[in-house]
């Protein structure tokens, strides 16, 4: 169990996410599209938001794999099965608080539960279980994420 | 007056706090408010059913009058009660958060004794869930609440008498004199625990949402004629606003009727993308543009899921269900039945295209710009639209009986390509398709010129073929079909106000529609008459018709979806953001053409 593996896995595993969730957006399944949403937070210019914002994603994905990591480390076991374990908790922590509660907070131009009148957010918030970006969204972050924790999983019990 | 309990829908003002907003009748009785949000289902709604709907009423015990206005440039609302003894002043807002800890929503009633003395009555009575479940009510901490299931409103008050707590509802009584005050405020949670304020944070934001309602006001950059009205209709639009997600909802109301009686009674809590090239056009010309930047990039977030097509309406918070169902409600003055939901979200039609584009065109003209996703999604509903131009749709007012040619949909197809073309020249959209879009307008003007023209009627009609006519027409004009000013435009302007027309007023088509029974003229219609007379260099018209079009307003300047020219009440939702929109725009246009 390697550390490298995690990083190459949180790598592969971001790329599948991101791929996964952009092509339910093109299929009409979900608006979400998490580097857009990232990278608003830096810059109200929707083209280099994304460009910012997959640099982030990318980012947050190394991070997350390390903590999936972490984890592995300290049960001393890790694997695809696990891996996708751990990815489910991840996706629902992502829909019902991550994206869902933490994000419109810092995120400055985000609307919120305490938005009102006085100002003027540029992105809608994401609702529970994000289901103002439509409703099939729950399922394809859902899935997207099974797969990530999937593929970190694999990728550190592969490199020992 | 109230009829069977109802109050005339002209007696309604509105106060809001970007999230939902409440109406408040001129006998002081907030007949409706939905919480959380203005599309949830309500926790008041005696506007749709007098016995269930639920209510909370303010007002001096016995005979009484009452004068109103919004305190100058904002959205608290002053009721000022005259009776035998005394004279009392009520000041109602939806309070907007400040730093401290404070309810999710929170609405606010201040009592000020002006004069001698008087003794008030009020009553809670909210009934959750479009009146379906009455409230749990006791005590939390010593304040009567009101709650069940997921919702509760807690009855915070100071100096007015001892809370009776009953089945149901939380009432009192209690006399106030010259130089004192007292203060009601309902503290609503959804979802979570109830904050329960005190006095003093209720009293400071009671006075801050004022002064942000007048800063926000003080913004805006009109100068032109008719200003108060024009801010009155900002104002009126800013609570329409749905601050999170930047939407505006058609109205703040479902189900008032547009014939006392009749059927024709719909949900406009929703966003319209009808409505969105002159909701961008209005929110540029007021200066409001963090207000347009929102609504434009809400209108590409919502309209992401259903490309290239586009559904007619959207929820506020960018969903795109709708499902119209009908609830167990009397509805208002019997006019059943009363509808939540709306089924024109799966209909057909093609006009929303030219007004998606318009306002894309727009945004750039305001110095934004369009990314490369973007404009490669506009290029893709470019080149739908040259496919279903030639298909029939139900066409702007939504009927409900076949679909049908209509001229409005042609024109605004016509202006969809118009502006993508414009768009492609200006390097916004990929240009690749450009000399098809180029000879599909061709196309669409050539049907427009030989199967929508009557020359027996002199004008533009409502559909191929047809010789009824129809008010929407006249955005052709607004929106640049053709030119300004060209024979057949004007002959249709005239045709329009001389055949639609009942005084100032405008029913807005001839025909039928698939519904039974009639309607009221059509409000907006007249302000785009105006706003057509101003563009084809008819200044002085357009500015008579304005004069007489302003005083049908109600007593503080709200305008409904529709008026009785026989009896000058109104009919249909309120406030209509469309007919403020059409107010805004035609002054807008009136100022421009006096200095042109």
């Amino acid at each position: 169990m390697r550390v490298r593996g995690a990083l190459a896995g949180g790598f592969v595993g971001t790329l599948v996410l991101t791929t996964a969730l952009r092509a339910a957006s093109e299929l009409g399944l979900t608006r979400m599209d998490l580097p857009f949403l990232l990278g608003t937070a830096l810059s109200r210019d929707r083209g280099r938001a994304k460009a910012v914002g997959y640099l982030l994603h990318f980012g947050f994905g190394e991070a997350f794999a390390l903590a999936y990591y972490g984890v592995f480390r300290s049960i001393d076991r890790s694997g695809w099965r696990l891996g996708a374990t751990l990815g489910v908790l991840h996706g629902t922590f992502s829909a019902t608080a991550l994206v869902n509660i933490l994000l419109p907070i810092v995120h400055p131009r985000m609307g919120s539960l305490l938005t009102g009148a006085d100002s003027t957010p540029l992105i809608e918030p994401p609702g529970f279980l994000m289901l103002n970006y439509g409703r099939r969204t729950p399922l394809a972050n859902l899935v997207a994420h099974t797969g990530y924790g999937a593929i970190v999983g694999g990728f550190v019990s592969l490199a020992r | 007056m109230r009829t069977d309990g109802y109050a005339p829908i002209r007696e309604y003002a509105a106060i809001g706090d970007g999230r939902t907003v409440a109406l408040v009748a001129r006998d002081g009785a907030v007949d409706w408010l939905c919480l959380p949000d203005l599309d949830s289902p309500s926790a008041f709604a005696a506007l749709l059913d007098a016995q269930r709907g639920g209510c909370f009423t303010l007002a001096p015990e016995g005979r009484f009058e009452a004068a109103r206005r919004y305190l100058p440039e904002t959205n608290v609302l002053e009721t000022t009660f005259t009776t035998a003894e005394g004279v009392v002043r009520v000041t109602d807002a939806m309070l907007l958060a400040d730093e401290m800890l404070s309810p999710a929503r929170e609405l606010a009633r201040r009592v000020e004794g002006l004069a001698g003395r008087a003794r008030l009555r009020w009553r809670v009575e909210p009934r959750f869930g479009y009146g379906a479940r009455s409230a749990r009510v006791g005590r939390r901490a010593g304040v009567p609440v009101a709650s069940t299931g997921a919702d509760a409103i807690a009855v915070c008050n100071w100096g007015v008498g001892e809370p009776e707590l009953t089945p149901g509802a939380v009432s009192g009584n209690f006399e106030i004199s010259e130089g004192t005050s007292a203060l009601l405020a309902l503290s609503a949670a959804h979802h979570e625990p109830m904050v329960l304020p005190a006095r003093a944070e209720v009293e400071r934001r009671l006075d801050a949402t004022g002064r942000f309602w007048r800063r926000w006001a003080a913004r805006r950059g009109y100068e032109g004629p008719w200003r108060d009205a024009v801010i009155r209709s900002a104002l009126a639009l800013k609570l329409l606003v749905h601050a999170p997600s930047g939407a505006i909802a058609a109205a703040a109301t479902t189900s008032l009727p547009e014939e006392i009686g009749g059927e024709r009674n719909w949900d406009y809590r929703f966003c319209w993308i009808r409505d969105s090239a002159f909701t961008l056009a209005a929110l540029l010309a007021l200066g409001c543009a963090p207000e347009a930047d929102a609504f434009f990039w809400w209108l590409l977030h919502a309209s992401q899921l259903t490309r290239p097509r586009l559904q007619v309406l959207y929820r506020l918070n960018g969903g795109d269900r709708a499902r119209e169902r009908t609830l167990p409600l009397g509805g208002y003055r019997g006019s059943r039945p009363v509808r939540v939901g709306n089924g024109a979200a799966r209909q057909d039609q093609l006009d929303i295209y030219g007004d998606l584009f318009e306002a894309a065109r727009l945004h750039v003209q305001a110095g934004g710009r369009l990314d490369p996703e973007t404009g490669r999604r506009l290029a893709d509903i470019a080149g739908m639209i040259c496919r279903i131009w030639r298909a029939p749709d139900s066409g702007i007012w939504e009927v409900r009986s076949d679909p049908r040619h209509f001229t409005h949909s042609k024109m605004m197809c016509w202006v969809a390509l118009d502006r993508a073309l414009r768009l492609a020249e200006d390097g916004q959209i990929p240009a690749r398709h450009a000399e098809r879009w180029r000879r599909e307008a061709r196309a669409i003007a050539a049907f427009i010129e030989s199967h929508c023209w009557s020359e027996a009627r002199g004008s533009y009609v409502r559909c191929a073929g047809a010789q009824e006519l129809d008010a929407a027409v006249l955005l052709g004009v607004l929106l640049g079909y053709g030119e300004p000013g060209s024979g057949r435009l004007t002959a249709t302007v005239d045709a329009v106000a001389r055949e639609l027309g009942r005084g100032p007023l405008l029913y807005r088509y001839t025909g039928e529609d698939g519904l039974r029974g009639g309607e009221g003229a059509f409000t907006c219609c007249s302000f785009w008459l105006v706003d057509a007379l101003a563009r084809c260099d008819r200044a002085e018209e357009a500015a008579a018709l304005m004069e007489q079009l302003l005083p049908l307003a109600n007593d503080v300047g709200l305008f409904a979806e529709e008026v009785d020219p026989q009896t000058g009440e109104f009919l249909g939702n309120i406030p209509q953001a469309l007919v403020h929109l059409a107010l805004i725009n035609a002054a807008v246009s009136c100022a421009q053409g006096s200095r042109r």
